[in-house]
């Protein structure tokens, strides 16, 4: 199953990544096991964003900068508001990073 | 709050899920064993709580329900049974307690992390009780994480890689390495260690050091090993230069006056400032000529490579004319670059997803996206669909 690294950077990829940092740097972790970690997640996260969630967004905003460079897209929004649920967040800038989905198709 | 505590939920099922599915590499094929894997989901979750992506104590009977949803979820619960019963502490329902517990019990780590730290860093913050300084900690965690790019993922894993690589020879180093890497740091990065105080200290942990380095710069973590060495080059440098510039002026008035000489001449492009009416024209242009490649930007690419070139250009000017000095613009430009793009990123907010359409109708653009994260406002949101419309 193909997967993306692209959830690391979320916090909860953030955290893990730190937190293998840190074990393989102290030495109680290999590395390799770090890695395998981390390609777990990148499983998990995806099959939970596919499964779990079941929140629909509306992003509009000022489109600043766009780019689509190896099957990603990446938009930097300005004045861009969200909406969720019964939610709304305005947020000045905002950058949107997306992978094809078609290429996580099993 | 409903969108939050389901993100912590998720979150939550993620963390149980990977660790449920990674622990036969723990335990079998000589790994490290059950303990180990507990460490790291204890401190994973604790990082999430003080990053604030996990809300509360962990309750255990949600994440039930939610594993009883998931896929593997028989597989996941008896997989939880059992992490419960061979977890070292008790009451598995007050998980939030334990999991402190479990990260501190571990000596040999946290002996090491409280001797350095107040001799170390001289903010009190990181006193010996870690859950304060974590905390702060935390909250810079998070934003001196996110300046990490997607490139630099793939770094990251380099530098695991490279870790391994360097682990070897430093194995005898890693080992002794609390006590050294106090030393070192504390003696010979001492200058870096104050500047970078915002982002040490608050690595809770010494092993983040590394961490909160390899943030800062990329290159730093292959010099880690070697502890704090280009720091200590970076200032050598300067005072050397300096030296230099002083002693030839006092040994040898020739090689002084070349020095002099050439000071004037770099500054060639310097003395315009002065003119105003030179000066203005030509800053104009040249920023003008890189906003144009902005605006040109509609092409991907040439914002980077326009942002880049004329540090490239410098630097091959630098060269050129002299060694020396070329060495600290560079540095300078590096800072500086370094700094807007921790500025950036710090305060960036992050939408991480899969897109299944983009769409364009003159500056009108749709684009449909599946399965992401955002990071709004300090706010996590996951969302299963997402619909975009931007006016480029």
């Amino acid at each position: 199953m193909a997967t993306f690294e692209l959830y690391r950077r979320s916090t909860i990829g953030m955290c893990l990544t730190e937190t293998l940092d840190e074990m393989v740097s102290s030495g109680i972790l290999g590395p390799e096991l770090a890695i395998q970690v981390l390609v777990q997640f990148d499983k998990s996260m995806a099959e939970a964003l596919d499964t779990q969630v079941k929140t629909k967004v509306s992003i509009k905003g000022h489109l600043h900068t766009y780019r689509f460079c190896d099957n990603v897209w990446t938009f930097i929004l300005q004045d861009a508001l969200f909406k969720y649920d019964e939610f709304q967040e305005n947020v000045g800038r905002v950058k949107i990073v997306a992978c094809d989905s078609k290429l996580l198709v099993q | 709050m409903s969108s939050s505590s389901s993100t912590s939920t998720v979150y939550i099922q993620v963390i149980d899920d990977v660790i449920n599915k990674v622990r036969d590499e723990f335990i079998t094929n000589g790994g490290p064993g059950e303990g180990v894997l507990t460490e790291l989901q204890g401190l994973w979750e604790l990082k999430m709580m003080q990053a604030g992506a996990i809300v509360g104590p962990i309750d255990r009977s949600a994440m039930a329900k939610g594993m009883g949803m998931a896929a593997p979820g028989a597989a996941a619960a008896a997989a939880n049974a059992v992490r419960d019963l061979n977890v070292p502490y008790e009451g598995p329902e007050e998980y939030e307690t334990p999991t402190a517990d479990m990260l501190f019990p571990p000596t040999p780590l946290q002996t090491p992390m409280q001797t350095p730290l107040p001799g170390q860093t001289p903010l009190p913050g990181t006193a010996p009780t870690p859950l304060p300084g974590t905390m702060d900690n935390s909250y810079n965690i998070p934003t001196g994480g996110t300046p990490i790019t997607p490139s630099d993922y793939s770094s990251i894993n380099e530098n695991g890689s490279s870790n391994n690589i360097g682990r070897p020879t430093p194995s005898p180093w890693m080992n002794q390495r609390p006590p050294l890497d106090v030393n070192v740091a504390y003696v010979e990065g001492r200058e870096d260690v104050d500047r970078g105080a915002a982002n040490q200290p608050t690595t809770q942990d010494f092993f983040l050091l590394s961490a909160g380095k390899r943030k800062r710069d990329e290159l730093p973590p292959q010099y880690r090993p070697g502890g704090y060495i280009p720091q200590q080059d970076g200032a050598a440098d300067v005072m050397a230069d300096k030296l230099e510039v002083g002693q030839g002026s006092n040994s040898q008035t020739g090689h002084g006056l070349k020095l002099t000489s050439r000071i004037p001449q770099l500054d060639g492009p310097i003395p315009d400032p002065y003119d105003d009416a030179l000066s203005t024209p030509n800053i104009y242009n040249y920023q003008g000529v890189v906003s144009e490649d902005y605006n040109v930007a509609n092409t991907p690419a040439p914002p980077e490579l326009q942002a880049q070139t004329p540090a490239l250009i410098n630097q091959n000017d630098a060269l050129d004319d002299d060694e020396d000095e070329p060495l600290n613009e560079n540095d300078d430009d590096d800072d500086l670059d370094d700094v807007d793009q921790g500025e950036e990123l710090n305060t960036q907010h992050l939408v991480l997803a899969q897109f299944d359409k983009v769409t364009r109708a003159k500056s009108r653009w749709r684009c449909n996206l599946k399965d992401g994260i955002m990071h709004i406002n300090n706010k996590d949101v996951l969302f299963n669909k997402a619909t975009g419309e931007f006016d480029f």
